[in-house]
């Protein structure tokens, strides 16, 4: 009776006490280095990894042709434009001849004054012949005549002269009709040649494919050897793939790849490697590949894209395998925090190589079954007190 | 200190020095014997609160004597050292109000007392409880003092005072807030402690109404006594 | 003998709770007020520590790359690497900057680690989730405080990069998080413009007779090609072999590479005395007002809780009470409200720590200081209030 109402005060006064200094230990020991850091563990156990290889590429042509003009000219007209198909042998622009049809007239008049001057030379020399057969004729009857003393040793030297002069007429209209003819030849090359100019004043594809650029528009000038029309070969497309050399062990051809377009990030597109580049980028410190598509995607995907490849390796041996989560560097030694019953303790380990996923190969130092420290919500020490938590499964948020 | 009352011969006090000095006391003589109960009656300002702080060694006198009981507490001098101890178990204090502890209840209040002095908390209850009965408020025991009407709060002031079986109580106006009933209802009190535990009674006052109550009666005025007979009328 | 304090306590019980709760608040936030100075600190240290670096090369003259940019060749490295007492050293990349992720904007610190698996300089120390880069481009792992989960899609400049990992307490000395993405893919982002500005300058370099000339067809391209190369990173992280003082190869590498170089030590004056320092200051000295203020006002309190017991005080002197169980009434009542006000204060402390955008560290050893102090203010109030206790004329009791 007497602790009656001073109990009852006492009572709402602890009622507030005590869970207050509860609440003061639990916040004391839960925060602080007196609290224990919260951990998952996962147990290593042997697999064989298959470490995928990941590179970015761009979308190429094998061979792009560049059609253009071997002499410096004006563009008259194209008759094609980007993205359209183009056959063999199709014509796809002309140069601008300027002058060049009426130097063909000139050196086609010219050929014709030549083949005239064969003629006449020609003619000359029948004519030359005709004489000196005379004059060689009559050189013969004279002398039949001198041996009859019938006519004057003048008179046949006179004749012997003639024949003489004859044959030196003959000789020197044949070398005429050489040289008229070696004139004709010489100018009829010309023209064989200015022809040929002026056919390839029209370009003309070389093989089927697709026109990709047109650098030059009609009545622009071009010089010799610049490109107006690009084209290429769209059943040549592959992919100039650059992988970094620290990940690109194991590269090499025949290897199957997923290729990845940077329009169409959902889609994957089956690939294979088809060469390493003996090159390799000395500055990015990249090795370069190309890569082919197994199916050609349809529609065909421009040239110049992006792409993602990864290239399938062939799966390694099967040795303990962490998350690579799990390794830290301590002291300037690579290792895992192993955990033996709720003890914590630093193993140097030895690893291998690494897949996409994040699965590290153990080469020395751990044994499958071991018991690892993979996500941790501070920094581990050795003796830091630990709480396991249960992995979640996706990947646990602590 | 066994009982022979409260004895002051020549008491004087006197506040300041030099030009500026009040004379409080002029040289009071007063005796009150154990068990009877005396009034003390005088205008404002005659001295008679500058007695009574003598007497309860809360002030000290500047000349005379104090004698309580058998023991001389003041000549010239405090010859006591210890005026606490004094005040604690050998003079009972009543007031104009009842000055209750309010965060301790009516027996504790009562009970403090004696637990200061060392006594253990369950006897000094008991005794406590003795006098709440006397006083006839023991039903209020575990009440706190706020929830006590005034009479009731008087009551157990007048408790306190007793606990200790003081040798003296003085009482400054104890009846000066309570209607006439309730006055002589503390004074009938008081006289009847005074005769149960032989204490000897100061009571200062200028009510009418209990004057009449008293046998003797010391009047005081310019800080000097000189005594009564009162009519030591009875209660009805 | 009861006890006096405890009684008075009973009696106004919940005034005394509540007004140590008060007190109690305004102690949580003066705790509170010294972890956000602590964090501060402890931003710019973490920053060092986590990047697992025993030396930081920049460019020659910058106090970078936290302090201030700085730009080196990214095969600085290689030469670095070649010297004595070097283990590892890896090229790094840092850029503060927006990041568009869901619907709103983040500012994250963008750090391009070379990605050749943990342990490296540069990687984060330790994840939460997911996993580390694996040599993937357009991968990211990201600090917790960016808001993401695995699997989120992060935008940086053009590229989109997948979340693939979750790490904490990775935070720049601004406190902001920090997103690991592949080095090439930060340099990409550091030192490519965006499409626009790309444009821009493919226009204005096709214009310049200097560059487009017609008789020299590839020279274009040429130019073009190497305006979009980006070759720069911020810093080389080197980790060194046991065994080597740092201040020794760093004074190799300074003179002979003719790079600047700082060792941990240097780092941590640089981050926490130059970067951090006007900040840290501002709140540091906030954080003393705070405590004298506290102090005074739980004074004030204490002193204010006595004198108006100054009557109960006054009889009790005059009812013959000693003066020591009327001080030991004062001391306990003080000390018990300085405890309670210090329990509320560091339960309110630490429980809305969390919430705050930047980290707050509270320290044990300064909750430990903190409970001093409020002690030793509770016991000198409380002494100022007994003496003035005691000097109250217990004749006052008694009317005049």
């Amino acid at each position: 009776m007497k602790f009656k109402a001073i109990n009852k005060k006492m009572l709402r006064l602890l009622a507030v006490l005590v869970p207050l200094l509860l609440l003061f230990f639990y916040v004391a020991l839960r925060s602080g280095p007196l609290a224990s850091v919260p951990v998952t563990v996962v147990a290593v156990e042997k697999r064989a990894i298959t470490p995928v290889l990941s590179g970015i590429g761009t979308l190429e042509a094998r061979y792009t042709y560049r059609i253009g003009s071997v002499s410096s000219g004006r563009v008259k007209q194209l008759s094609v434009d980007v993205g359209d198909l183009v056959k063999a042998g199709q014509v796809v622009g002309e140069i601008d001849p300027v002058d060049l049809d009426e130097h063909l007239g000139a050196q086609r008049s010219a050929v014709k004054r030549a083949e005239a001057g064969v003629l006449s030379a020609e003619a000359q020399l029948r004519d030359a012949k005709a004489k000196q057969a005379f004059t060689a004729s009559q050189e013969k009857r004279y002398r039949s005549l001198l041996q009859a003393s019938a006519v004057s040793a003048e008179l046949m030297d006179a004749k012997h002269q003639e024949a003489d002069a004859a044959s030196a007429a003959a000789s020197g209209a044949q070398a005429n009709v050489n040289a008229a003819r070696q004139g004709l030849a010489s100018v009829k090359s010309e023209y064989q040649g200015m022809v040929n100019q002026r056919n390839n004043l029209l370009l003309v594809a070389p093989m089927d494919g697709v026109v990709t650029s047109r650098d030059a528009e009609p009545g622009n000038t071009v010089l010799a050897g610049q490109t107006v029309i690009e084209m290429i070969d769209p059943k040549s497309l592959w992919v100039a793939v650059r992988f970094d050399q620290l990940q690109s062990a194991g590269l090499k051809a025949a290897l199957p790849a997923a290729v990845r377009l940077r329009s169409q990030s959902g889609k994957s597109f089956a690939a294979s490697v088809q060469r390493v580049e003996p090159l390799a980028d000395r500055v990015t410190e990249e090795i370069l590949a190309k890569v082919v598509f197994t199916v050609q995607p349809d529609p065909l995907p421009p040239v110049g894209e992006l792409c993602e490849v990864s290239v399938q390796l062939p799966p390694l041996q099967s040795v303990p395998v962490v998350p690579n989560a799990s390794v830290h560097r301590v002291d300037g030694q690579l290792g895992v925090w192993v955990v033996d019953g709720s003890a914590l303790r630093f193993a140097p380990v030895r690893i291998g190589a690494t897949d996409h996923a994040g699965n590290i190969q153990v080469l020395e130092g751990l044994q499958s079954g071991d018991r690892v420290v993979v996500y941790s919500k501070s920094t581990l020490r050795a003796g830091s007190r630990i709480t396991i938590i249960k992995n979640n499964g996706k990947g646990t948020l602590l | 200190m066994s009982g022979n009352g409260i004895v002051i011969e020549g008491l004087q006090k006197r506040y300041g020095s030099g030009d500026t000095h009040v004379d409080a006391l002029k040289g009071v003589d007063m005796q009150v014997a154990p068990a009877e109960v005396v009034g003390l009656v005088g205008p404002s300002g005659s001295g008679k609160s500058t007695l009574l702080k003598c007497l309860g060694a809360v002030i000290e006198p500047s000349a005379g004597r104090i004698r309580l009981g058998d023991e001389i507490i003041y000549d010239g001098g405090w010859k006591i050292r210890d005026l606490r101890a004094l005040r604690r178990d050998n003079i009972g204090f009543v007031f104009q109000a009842p000055y209750l502890i309010p965060f301790l209840d009516v027996v504790d209040n009562v009970a403090l007392l004696p637990m200061l002095a060392g006594e253990r908390n369950g006897a000094a209850r008991k005794r406590a409880m003795e006098l709440l009965e006397a006083l006839d408020v023991a039903h209020r025991a575990k009440a706190m003092p706020a929830q006590l009407s005034g009479g009731e709060q008087q009551r157990v002031a007048i408790a306190r005072a007793l606990v200790n079986h003081p040798p003296v109580i003085l009482a400054d106006e104890p009846t000066a807030p309570l209607d006439s009933q309730r006055a002589l209802a503390v004074i009938a009190i008081l006289n009847d402690m005074a005769r149960q535990y032989e204490t000897a009674i100061i009571i200062v006052t200028h009510d009418e109404k209990i004057i009449p109550t008293f046998k003797r009666i010391y009047h005081i005025r310019d800080g000097r006594t000189h005594e009564e007979a009162g009519e030591g009328k009875r209660f009805d | 003998m009861i006890s006096l304090a405890g009684r008075d306590i009973l009696h106004g019980w919940v005034r005394f709770l509540m007004t140590g709760f008060g007190l109690g608040l305004l102690i949580g936030v003066t705790l509170s007020m010294a972890g956000i100075y602590r964090g501060m600190v402890d931003d710019a240290n973490v920053l060092i520590d986590n990047s697992g670096a025993d030396l930081w090369v920049v460019q020659q003259g910058t106090l970078g790359p936290y302090a201030e940019p700085s730009s080196l060749y990214d095969d600085s490295y290689r030469s670095i690497l070649g010297m004595a007492g070097v283990a590892r050293a890896a090229n790094v990349t840092y850029l503060t900057m927006q990041v568009r992720h869901g619907g709103g904007d983040v500012r994250a610190m963008v750090v391009g680690v070379v990605p050749g698996g943990p342990g490296e300089p540069g990687q984060p120390g330790f994840l939460v989730a997911g996993r580390h880069l694996t040599g993937g481009r357009y991968e990211a792992v990201a600090d917790v405080k960016a808001g993401c989960a695995l699997g989120d899609t992060i935008v940086i400049r053009r590229n989109r990069f997948r979340v693939v990992g979750l790490t904490r307490r990775m935070v720049s000395s601004g406190g902001d998080p920090m997103l690991f993405i592949p080095l090439k893919d930060a340099q990409e982002a550091q030192f490519l413009k965006d499409n626009d500005m790309l444009l821009q300058q493919r226009r204005r370099t096709d214009l310049n007779p200097l560059f487009n000339r017609p008789n020299v067809p590839g020279l274009l391209d040429a130019v073009i090609a190497s305006q979009t190369t980006s070759v720069y990173v911020n810093a080389v992280l080197v980790q060194l072999k046991p065994g080597y003082a740092p201040e020794a190869v760093a004074k190799d590498i300074q003179r002979w590479q003719r790079l600047q170089v700082y060792t941990r030590p240097q780092m941590r004056t640089i981050l926490v005395d130059k970067l951090i320092a006007t900040s840290a200051k501002q709140i540091g000295m906030f954080l003393v007002i705070l405590s004298i203020v506290s102090a005074a006002i739980v004074a004030f309190i204490i002193y204010t809780m006595t004198m108006a017991k100054i009557r109960e005080i006054a009889v009790l002197k005059l009812i013959g009470t000693r003066n020591r169980v009327i001080a030991s009434m004062i001391l306990q009542q003080a000390v018990g409200l300085g405890a309670i006000g210090f329990v509320v204060g560091k339960i309110a402390a630490t429980l809305w720590s969390p919430f705050f955008p930047r980290y707050v560290l509270l320290e044990p050893g300064d909750a430990i200081r903190g409970f001093i102090i409020v002690m030793v203010i509770s016991v000198l109030a409380s002494i100022l209030a007994i003496t003035a206790a005691l000097k109250v004329d217990p004749a006052e009791a008694i009317g005049g």
